[in-house]
């Protein structure tokens, strides 16, 4: 009876495991229009901030452009572009998003432009445990195309949970508040850029990393909710 | 805590940066940024200039290329404090490091030759 019921559990559990796992495609099938425009140069424009949390479009616009220099592109300076935008009185969102993005070729020489929405920036606490949660929806239009070229959304979760030093009941006591401080007084900007490390994962190599155009059967992990490694 | 994050950060680019090495250094770049960008005044200035001009000496020593952008965003704070010849120095290098960038480069060059005149 007892192996009859494990038996079960397993086989829900594999169930599970296959039915919910990630889409697994390879980069090249998820984003083929990037193998055959090969854009170099990205302009990162500034993350048009749906949430209420005030620090989020600069926590994601400081942490955005070494992961994607790691993925072998040209970053233009994010600060350096949204400040000329400003003087131009291009900072709201509208603005940005009705400019066609052949502008930005004009303007700046750029071969793509990365639009970033987020849509949620939360951070919770719970009785044993805490965490940080980030909505991202990002795209890689073609400047020259206008095209799609690449794009994710999805969440993304820091655990912040201060694990028990000591035993018993005091312990976890000190655990509970410790996870309370931490969650409340988190330095953001390394849980802003884990994110941002595990979104640009599944952008194909650009010309500066040695796996340019060597990746196309790699697998695209375009998990809807992914949780950053400690 | 800060030593799990340095060295998770080198782990990731390690992965991300699908070589042996990383690829570029960026030292403390998105902590200073995000300092300045949160409260604009002398000192986080100051913080981040220190940290630019770190990422470039040290790109050097050790024989990397320079991380994009970071000469143009160094060049660029250099022209609003109005030294302009600098400013020009490293909007050359960044140029030279990375061809692609021409058109936003002679953008910036324009825009400096004006502030020159004025």
């Amino acid at each position: 009876m007892k192996v009859g019921k494990l038996f079960f559990l397993v086989i829900c559990c594999l169930l599970a495991l296959t039915a919910c796992g990630p889409t697994h495609m390879t980069k090249y099938e998820a984003f083929p229009k990037m193998y055959t425009e090969r854009p170099l140069a990205i302009l990162v424009l500034p993350p048009i901030n749906e949430t209420t949390a005030a620090d989020a479009k600069e926590y994601y616009a400081t942490t955005i452009a070494e992961p994607l220099s790691f993925s072998g592109y040209y970053v233009f300076p994010v600060e350096v572009i949204s400040e000329i935008m400003k003087n131009e009185g291009l900072y709201d969102t509208e603005a940005l998003l009705n400019l066609p993005p052949n502008k930005f070729k004009e303007y700046f020489g750029a071969d793509a432009v990365m639009y970033i929405w987020i849509k949620k920036w939360s951070t919770s606490y719970y009785v044993i445990g805490g965490n940080v949660s980030v909505s991202i929806r990002s795209v890689i239009k073609s400047t020259g195309t206008g095209d799609d070229l690449w794009q994710y959304e999805g969440t993304i979760i820091e655990d912040t949970t201060v694990t028990s030093i000591g035993g018993g009941l005091a312990g976890l006591a000190v655990a509970v508040i410790a996870t309370a401080v931490k969650t409340a007084a988190t330095d953001y900007v390394p849980i802003a850029k884990r994110a941002n490390y595990l979104i640009l994962n599944t952008v194909p190599c650009g010309k500066y990393n040695p796996k340019h155009d060597k990746d196309r059967e790699e697998k695209a992990v375009l998990e809807k909710v992914m949780r950053t490694r400690k | 805590m800060n030593r799990i994050h340095i060295i998770l950060f080198l782990i990731l680019s390690f992965i991300v940066g699908c070589a042996t090495e990383p690829l570029y250094y960026w030292g403390n770049y998105s902590q200073t940024l995000y300092k300045y960008k949160k409260s604009p005044k002398e000192e986080t200035l100051a913080a981040h200039k220190v940290c630019l001009v770190n990422i470039i000496e040290e790109s050097n020593k050790r024989n990397k290329k320079i991380p994009p952008g970071v000469c143009c965003e160094y060049g660029y704070i250099l022209l609003k404090e109005g030294k302009t010849d600098q400013a020009l120095y490293y909007f050359e290098m960044e140029e030279n490091n990375y061809p692609e960038s021409k058109v936003f480069i002679d953008r910036l060059k324009k825009f400096t030759a004006t502030n020159k005149e004025q």
